[in-house]
């Protein structure tokens, strides 16, 4: 075992920051933050065609489709430092594992590079009104009709629909196999015909969260399909086999830095806050309580951070991981709400002041985040289906 | 960065498990518990002769020098087997006298450790059951060549087998330049010591020990004349990090017990196991085990490259603490019932886990520590970044 990063990976680390330093302004978080009513903005994508330059997205990709042959480490350090600032990089969601896995030749090399450079995004669109933990029992119809398939259904929470350039789509194409055998992935260009796409808004919106620093979107949306005609191409990996294509790609998308940051960061913010700062004369920084309260959270920090590096480490060795990254989902997002919960009591009424009110602390991120917070152990698998998880696949126990 | 044990550590681990599941089944704990000695030599014969004693002591003095992670993943596999051997008591002394003792002290010692000739242990704690240098009242006295020792320490591990004892003892009051205590290697069977055993929730052997003038020559002085705290303070932290490395090796057990029994145990017509809410209650378990896991494993490795790990070992402890605990209590209540009836063998790893939480730092006084790290010192604080631990 070592616990340490290379030289190498230390001045990676190093330049990330230079260049997060040089290249991101308060008005292109405000952009960014605003793409919950609108698209990406210019200054975004310049940042990312910036970064995508740098070699910095898709990393552990092999070259001839646009990555590096590198490190899952190296791009674990990138997405680090990116999601410190509220910006999402490198990962790509679980689109492009699956890609990388179950896709064509062609498929790979059209949108591999194109997740690179951020010229595609996807959406993703798996759980339906009547589909969220239990996703296998998904009704939105793909129907096979000479070299097309025509869809037909909804979707919902598909959070980057309004921004994305396609639906990384779950759809059933066999209704009377079992229910895992005949799920189908497609990935469908979101301007197809057919395809609306409405705005859901969550509690976080009004006023708007501050840049780049809580848990949970301000925007998601629903998305109906509507006798929507797709090439037979779109399909991803074998007909009727969507289930296991999706399922390793969303095992990855669950590990890795930005879920893990986004409930950790409140750790060094608080303490940071609280080091340099006083309400009135009242030091939380001295209260017993409070002192032991924040050591522990701290240490459960150090858990969340531990336990990612073992799903990095897993991923670097082939990732044959059964339930760590089941293990990573729950502990991080149970956390941020631990951690969120703890700081609202250490501020007690000053933690309900929103952003923009008068006297709100650090932009009133603690109040968003009371908001915010158990979102992130909901989406993408709720904790308590990441236990059923670790319970079946990690310990082999029995359905019920 | 690659926290998996890699193959040699793996091999380490899986040998240790095999000779330790072979020789000692959970009767052996069980009859050890009764027995005078608490453990049966013809086994620490064994463990010497595989190296385990001198695991990370210099090859000179018979040790193997391997890394501090190693020894961790043996006492891993003592604690997964409840291994009733004086292991920690013994090693921990003599990695202090390996680092900190003159030459002729460790020339004398570290060979008859590794050799399985010399069972350890230290004294530190006195009737304050915190591990602070002002709790800290046994005093050694100059007297001659010598010094005088007079006073009381509890909670010594194994006296009643061991046959040398690192004493931490005040020499001088707390100043400026010192925390006025030092170290010294005591015979157990010195005039003027006498110890009571005292009866334990693990139902190991400890001891109430008190010292009434008893009589130390200089030369058994570990480091320096009234220096010695930062000595005690490195050996604290290896037994801590240490024992959560027997925490987590007991508790995985303990837990995989919960597990199976949940997979066999029927009621209202399936196995509890293909229950939800027993199945949330195992993966609790394990998360909370690789968690501990995971920080003990940093403590050490941190140790063995000669990294400040005080502060990484108080999270360790403070976690093992809280969450190895949670998790033998967890599956004392899978097991219901036929978990704390006396012929069955469940209790005798939750006896042990809860009892060594209490030892070597409570959660309070370890958190205390990580909060001092976090909030008394300037400059921001970063995940992942080197934290000095503050006195």
């Amino acid at each position: 075992m070592n616990f340490a990063y290379t030289p190498e990976q230390e001045s990676l680390r190093e330049e990330v920051r230079q260049f997060i330093a040089d290249n991101i302004t308060p008005e292109m978080l405000q952009e960014m933050e605003e793409s919950g009513i609108r698209r990406r903005g210019p200054q975004v994508d310049e940042l990312y065609k910036k970064v995508s330059q740098k070699g910095w997205i898709g990393m552990s990709w092999p070259k001839e489709y646009g990555g590096q042959d590198g490190s899952r480490i190296d791009q674990y350090i990138v997405e680090e430092e990116f999601a410190r600032v509220g910006v999402t990089v490198g990962g790509a969601g679980s689109g492009a594992p699956a890609i990388l896995a179950a896709g064509t030749e062609e498929q790979k090399k059209y949108f591999l590079p194109g997740l690179i450079k951020g010229e595609i995004i996807f959406a993703l669109g798996f759980t339906e009104p009547q589909a969220g933990a239990d996703l296998a029992g998904l009704q939105c119809r793909a129907v096979r009709d000479g070299d097309e398939y025509v869809i037909n259904g909804q979707k919902m929470f598909t959070t980057a629909a309004h921004y994305g350039t396609h639906i990384y789509l779950m759809a059933r194409t066999d209704p009377d196999a079992p229910r895992h055998r005949g799920i189908s992935i497609f990935l469908v260009p979101i301007d197809t015909e057919g395809i609306t796409v409405r705005p859901l808004w969550t509690i976080q919106n009004e006023p708007t969260a501050p840049l780049g620093t809580t848990y949970g979107e301000r925007r998601t949306n629903e998305v109906f399909f509507e006798n929507v005609r797709i090439p037979a191409s779109c399909l991803l990996g074998e007909e009727n086999m969507g289930w296991y294509v999706g399922a390793m790609g969303l095992n990855l998308d669950r590990v890795g830095a930005s879920r893990y940051l986004i409930s950790v960061k409140r750790d060094e913010d608080i303490v940071n806050w609280i080091k340099e700062n006083d309400l009135d004369g009242y030091s939380p920084a001295e209260d017993p309580a409070v002192r032991d309260r924040l050591a522990e959270l701290w240490i459960e920090a150090q858990v969340c951070r531990l336990m990612t590096m073992r799903s990095m480490s897993l991923v670097e060795h082939g990732g044959n991981f059964t339930y760590e990254g089941a293990a990573e989902k729950v502990w991080a997002p149970e956390h941020g709400v631990r951690t969120t919960e703890t700081i609202a009591q250490i501020l007690g009424p000053y933690a309900q002041l929103l952003n923009g009110s008068e006297d709100a602390i650090e932009d009133g991120i603690y109040a968003h985040n009371l908001m915010g917070a158990f979102q992130s152990g909901i989406n993408h698998g709720s904790a308590q289906v990441m236990r059923d998880q670790v319970a079946r696949r990690g310990l082999g126990m029995p359905r019920g | 960065m690659d926290v998996i044990p890699n193959e040699e550590e793996q091999m380490v681990k899986n040998l240790a498990r095999e000779f330790l599941e072979a020789e000692c089944p959970p009767s052996l704990a069980r009859n050890m518990e009764k027995d005078e000695k608490g453990y049966p030599p013809e086994l620490w014969q064994k463990m010497a002769g595989l190296g385990w004693l001198g695991m990370s002591l210099p090859e000179q003095y018979g040790g193997q020098s391997l890394p501090l992670t190693y020894l961790g993943l043996i006492i891993e596999e003592v604690g997964r087997t409840i291994a009733p051997v004086p292991l920690l008591s013994t090693v921990v002394p003599s990695l202090t006298i390996a680092q900190d003792g003159t030459s002729e002290q460790r020339q004398q010692l570290l060979p008859r450790i590794s050799r399985g000739d010399l069972i350890m242990t230290w004294a530190m704690q006195e009737q304050d059951p915190r591990l602070l240098p002002e709790t800290v009242h046994l005093e050694a006295r100059a007297q001659g060549d010598g010094y005088l020792l007079s006073g009381t320490k509890m909670f010594v591990d194994n006296f009643v087998v061991a046959e040398k004892c690192l004493v931490a003892a005040r020499t001088a009051p707390a100043s400026e330049q010192s925390q006025g205590i030092s170290l010294f290697l005591v015979d157990t069977g010195s005039p003027g010591i006498s110890a009571t055993a005292l009866t334990t929730l693990a139902k190991d052997k400890q001891s109430k020990v008190t010292f009434d003038q008893v009589s130390v020559p200089a030369s058994n002085l570990i480091g320096e004349l009234d220096q010695g705290w930062p000595v005690v303070q490195r050996m604290l932290d290896l037994a801590t990090a240490l024992i959560c490395a027997q925490m987590v090796g007991a508790t995985r057990k303990d837990a995989e017990m919960a597990i199976e029994y949940a997979k066999n145990r029927v009621a209202f017509g399936r196995p509890i196991g293909a229950f939800q809410s027993i199945q949330h209650m195992c993966a609790d378990m394990i998360l909370w085990v690789d968690g501990g896991q995971l920080l003990t494993y940093e403590a050490l490795w941190r140790m063995d490259q000669g990294l400040p790990a005080s502060v990484e070992v108080s999270q360790a402890k403070a976690f093992c603490n809280d969450k190895c605990v949670a998790a033998v209590r967890t599956s004392q209540i899978i097991h219901g019932g036929m978990g704390f009836m006396m012929e069955f063998d469940l209790h005798l790893w939750y006896r042990r886990v809860t009892a060594w939480s209490l030892r070597l730092g409570t959660t309070f006084e370890h958190r205390a520590k990580v909060s001092r790290a976090l909030l008394d010192q300037p400059g921001k604080v970063r995940l992942g970044m080197t934290m000095a631990a503050v006195p």
